[in-house]
């Protein structure tokens, strides 16, 4: 702290404070706005007539909303169907993932065989190569497997995960030696060990990893839209693009799919914020 | 315990070990490995434009063909130019929400969750809303661009591809904005009374305190959001397909219509090894600086 | 490392890379050449014991969707021999990957509705009976269809696809912009100079901010060609041999692309973009921002509901012939066909030809065309009331028929056949674009079109022959 200033001086810092927190204020404000307009203008949208969407000057409020749209897009839009096979294919790919990575880790951190060096190396080396650059070979296995249009092939491909194995192993390596002594000691056995021992206390990890492959999973869009060409496992990002190209006129129905598109995603960003910010910084603390 | 119970244990370790790792390891051969090295194959042969047709096995002429192609190079230009145009936008735009953000006062929270709220979208969510706007006849943002009526900013070749570009900073802001919070999170406050000490003021303390203490966060950013954003794909098929007149035909939209609307696996698999190619380099570069730093910090 | 290590790594490696070569050498999927003396087993269904179910892929939506329904219900319960699965496979393009990746896992249909650009491609897979088979072996009289719409699923003297849902574009224009602007609202223009005359006078008066929204649909340079009785590719519009090369870079594909530069650049034309998920073209007219507009007849009804529908009140909709240049040809048949894979069995190939006849009676498609727009494919159904009825009612769908059965039927007006039709497109669509919004001249422009599209022709016919 700088020494007792002068009281005028005081009164001018203070102002100088006030004007600047201001300041503050103020740009947080209108970037908060730029930042929030868009969703703000397609939850109004969902809510107008087509005619009001499209007249100039354009309505920013809705003044008699409409809910007719929510309805059109759940039903005649499919959105619902389409949810519900989101929903689970994002959660088989989220438990698959999260399963065969605590399994994968919990023997590369706690077992010993011959070549863990060296598998856990081919572990790591499926992170370098991106999922863009095989899709297409992928198709065609899932093609050929018969498994098109099925929940199985949109989750087949994405159960396992070189990351995930990675982050679990790097926390169960964090498991002090002393816990594997006594817990041996108490007559447990690798099974137990793992569930009653390690994953608990790996349970931040397995959360933040739990967020990661749900919010990744759910925002697929080049996988589903190649595997699905029906409504039977068809998603919903695929199905918001479907609905965007179908819509001739009624705009408001396309931005009331899109509001409950993303009704999940909200409710996981405000119920795991801490966990999600742990998912998705995992890289970035590491490196 | 004996020698020989020790072994067996030692033995049913080792089986249960690979037992562990096999479902992922099945998984990698077949939705990996596989499909990698197919890669390699099919960039050897001009493949049919429908199955059941005889492949023709042309060495490296489809290679070469490929790579030089004008069409190759216009496709990579344009994904590097994509890259250019979200990557170090975003990272700034996330950096500056989250210093300003990053005080302890009244209301911040609610600024928080708004400048963190674009997670709540998809990429496909994101890239419907934007097309709306975007939309020559009946979009806002044609509208207040004064361009209503006129050629659409996704139509024209001069402009599409920022407009996906804009649509791609804005869905990831909320991400970036998380991102920089936990770096700045991760500066110790000690360092900046050291500094205030020092007499150094807000601007001075950021660049030489913050920044620094904030380069791996920045680092790692970039060069995820480099990879992620070669991968681009769902904005581009929602947005423009690839036009108007390929002004958008990034890398990967280019292989997909390769397969999907050409059936030609052959280019499309020298292009998916160039990609690979690409981000291999990114995620050396991402580990060696890393493990640099490591033992700078050391 | 010691020479034993090297020589075991080579080998497994050398092993993994045969193994991987092996497999992708190895075509899936059957392959037999030879698509003549082909034999469709008509009998078969007499001879199948109880009902065939087969299966149809169509692209059909809305209100198309809703007619083909009822058409099969129809169907299904008007006999006992066959029962008809409808699969909607989205789109024309999701269709077709959908069939050629079919080709290769054996997840076929057996009746698939495949757009009329895919023709060459069918044939060129090898993988379908062709129609004129089950006509033969059926006897099945053909003379009441429409000579063009058959002629366009012809090749070689073969006819490989079923016609089924048939359209053209057609002229949508603003009869109150044009009362406004002082034109008379019953005499659309006819030709592109009487298009731009009438733009000029839109503009003038205010009436709209530009006259024509152009959506850069390639489709139009190749009706336009054929209404000017001008081949669009080289040997016999590919239906003599297989087409090595394009033939529209030529006096009246300059004047074409002239005329597109032209009223974009004096502001008598908007340009709406490419084609797909667009009806920015047509919206533009609601917006008062064009008066007139070229689209497909087979929006026809979805179009009248929305533009006419009262939402804009001040736009009421009129319908006329395309507008292009005279010569000695006519509009091109536009929509699918139906094909039969030759993957299914004897029984439902001949289920399928069964449910294909239905749907070409003279009353299936005076209904088709009532519930769709769609132009009914054979003359005779203009004798049943219903389509008599609804056509008195609004004559606007008369429109797409009369074009198609108006003109000369020659090799122009019978349509190009191109194997990669789709990249062709592609490449005219760029030159289009490059041409409207980069200031590339026209003849330049068409220049490139012509040279990208060749390029194309030829590393397809490299990748097929």
């Amino acid at each position: 702290m700088p020494a007792d200033p002068v009281v005028p001086t005081a009164r001018r810092d203070r102002r100088r404070r006030i004007v600047r927190l201001a300041g503050r204020y103020l740009l947080l404000s209108v970037l908060a706005l730029i930042v929030l307009f868009p969703i703000y203008i397609t939850v109004v949208n969902s809510l107008l007539r087509p005619d009001q969407i499209a007249s100039r000057p354009p309505g920013l409020f809705p003044t008699d909303p409409q809910w007719g749209a929510y309805k059109e897009a759940w039903e005649g839009g499919h959105i619902g169907r389409y949810m519900l096979n989101s929903a689970i294919v994002t959660t088989g790919i989220m438990v698959g993932q999260v399963l065969l990575a605590i399994l994968a880790a919990y023997a590369f951190a706690f077992l010993e065989f011959p070549g863990r060096g060296f598998l856990f190396v081919v572990f790591l080396t499926t992170m370098m190569i991106p999922f863009e650059v095989v899709f297409f070979t992928n198709y065609q296995t899932i093609a050929d497997l018969g498994l098109l249009n099925t929940y199985g092939g949109l989750i087949l491909p994405f159960l396992a995960t070189g990351f995930g194995a990675f982050l679990l192993r790097q926390a169960f390596l964090t498991v002090p030696g002393e816990l594997r002594d006594a817990a041996a000691l108490d007559g447990y056995g690798h099974w137990r060990f793992l569930w009653r021992v390690a994953v608990p206390l790996a349970r931040p990890t397995v959360a933040a990893l739990s967020v990661f492959a749900f919010l990744s999973a759910w925002g697929q869009y080049l996988w589903p839209l190649i595997v699905t060409d029906d409504d039977r496992a068809r998603t919903v990002q695929v199905g918001l693009a479907q609905l965007r190209r179908e819509a001739l006129n009624d705009i408001n129905v396309t931005f009331a799919g899109v509001v409950l598109a993303s009704i999940p995603l909200v409710i996981l960003l405000l119920a795991f914020q801490r966990q999600l910010v742990r998912g998705l910084t995992a890289g970035a603390v590491k490196g | 315990m004996s020698a020989q119970r020790s072994a067996r244990r030692r033995a049913k370790d080792a089986l249960l070990g690979y037992a562990l790792v096999l479902p992922s390891l099945v998984v990698f051969g077949v939705f990996v490995f596989y499909p990698f090295v197919k890669n390699f194959s099919l960039a050897l042969h001009r493949t049919p434009p429908f199955p059941g047709l005889p492949k023709k096995y042309v060495g490296l002429d489809q290679v070469k063909d490929v790579l030089s192609s004008s069409e190759f190079h216009k496709s990579l230009r344009i994904t590097i130019e994509f890259v250019m145009l979200t990557v170090p936008v975003g990272i700034v735009l996330g950096l500056l929400l989250a210093v300003l953000a990053h005080k302890q006062l009244r209301g911040m929270g609610i600024y928080r969750t708004i400048f963190s709220s674009t997670v709540a979208t998809s990429v496909a969510a994101a890239s419907v809303i934007f097309w709306t706007l975007f939309n020559p006849q009946i979009g806002l943002v044609t509208y207040w661009m004064g361009r209503s009526g006129d050629l659409g900013v996704l139509e024209d070749p001069k402009t599409a591809l920022i407009a996906v570009a804009v649509t791609t900073v804005w869905q990831n802001i909320g991400l970036s904005f998380i991102l920089m919070s936990a770096g700045l999170q991760g500066v110790p406050d000690d360092l900046y009374e050291a500094a205030a000490v020092d007499g150094a003021d807000g601007a001075r303390r950021f660049w030489h305190v913050t920044l620094p203490m904030l380069s791996p966060t920045l680092f790692f950013s970039a060069v995820v959001g480099s990879i992620m954003a070669f991968q681009a794909f769902g904005q581009i098929d929602i947005l423009t397909r690839g036009g108007p007149d390929d002004a958008t035909n990034v890398l990967v939209y280019s292989i997909y219509e390769d397969v999907f609307r050409a059936g030609n696996d052959g280019v499309a698999a020298v292009k998916a090894i160039a990609l690979f190619v690409i981000v291999l380099i990114l995620t050396i570069v991402q580990l060696r600086v890393a493990e640099r730093r490591v033992s700078y910090a050391r | 490392m010691t020479r034993t290590r090297r020589s075991a790594k080579r080998t497994v490696v050398l092993s993994a890379v045969a193994a991987a070569l092996a497999l992708g050498v190895v075509p899936l999927g059957a392959g037999s050449a030879g698509a003549q003396a082909a034999k469709c087993p008509v009998k078969a269904l007499a001879s199948a014991k109880g009902p065939v179910e087969i299966t149809m892929w169509h692209s059909m939506n809305r209100a198309n969707e809703d007619a083909l329904k009822a058409l099969t219900d129809r169907y299904n319960a008007s006999q006992s021999a066959v029962k008809v699965n409808l699969l909607n496979t989205t789109s024309y393009e999701d269709t077709f990957t959908k069939f050629r990746a079919g080709l290769g896992s054996g997840n076929l249909p057996d009746i698939v509705q495949l757009e009329d650009t895919s023709l060459q491609g069918v044939i060129d897979s090898q993988s379908v009976v062709p129609i004129g088979a089950c006509i033969k072996a059926d006897k099945y009289p053909t003379d009441a269809f429409i000579p063009r719409v058959l002629d366009y699923y012809t090749v070689q003297n073969t006819l490989y696809g079923m016609p089924f849902n048939v359209s053209n574009p057609v002229f949508y224009y603003n009869k109150q912009a044009f009362q406004k602007a002082g034109l008379d609202p019953e005499k659309p223009p006819k030709t592109l100079d009487e298009v731009r005359a009438a733009a000029q006078k839109i503009v003038t008066s205010g009436a709209a901010k530009t006259g024509y929204s152009i959506k850069l649909d390639p489709w139009y340079l190749e009706q336009w060609l054929a209404k000017a009785g001008k081949p669009y590719v080289n040997n016999g519009n590919g239906r003599a041999k297989r087409a090595t090369g394009v033939e529209f870079d030529t006096k009246v594909g300059q004047e074409i692309f002239a005329w597109l530069d032209s009223m974009v650049d004096d502001k008598l034309a908007l340009n709406t973009g490419p084609p797909e998920g667009n009806v920015d073209n047509l919206l533009a007219i609601g917006a008062d921002n064009a008066a007139m507009t070229i689209d497909t007849s087979a929006s026809l009804g979805t179009i009248l509901g929305v533009l006419g529908g009262g939402q804009f009140p001040n736009v009421t909709i009129g319908v006329a012939p395309m507008p292009g240049p005279v010569g000695k040809g006519g509009v091109l048949v536009g929509g699918a066909a139906l094909f039969i894979p030759k993957a299914s069995s004897p029984e439902r190939q001949a289920a399928a030809w069964d449910y294909i006849k239905f749907l070409n009676t003279a009353e299936s498609q005076a209904q088709w065309s009532v519930g769709t727009g769609y132009s009914p494919n054979r003359e005779d159904a203009l004798d049943e009331p219903v389509l008599q009825a609804a056509w008195a009612k609004t004559p606007e769908y008369r429109v797409a028929y009369d074009q198609l059965v108006s003109g000369v039927n020659n090799i122009a007006t019978a349509g190009p056949v191109i194997g990669p039709y789709r990249e062709v497109r592609a490449e005219v669509e760029n030159a289009l674009t490059r041409m409207l919004t980069q200031g590339l001249d026209p003849k330049t422009a068409l220049k490139d079109a012509a040279t990208k599209a060749d390029e194309e022709i030829s590393s397809y016919n490299a990748r097929v022959s």
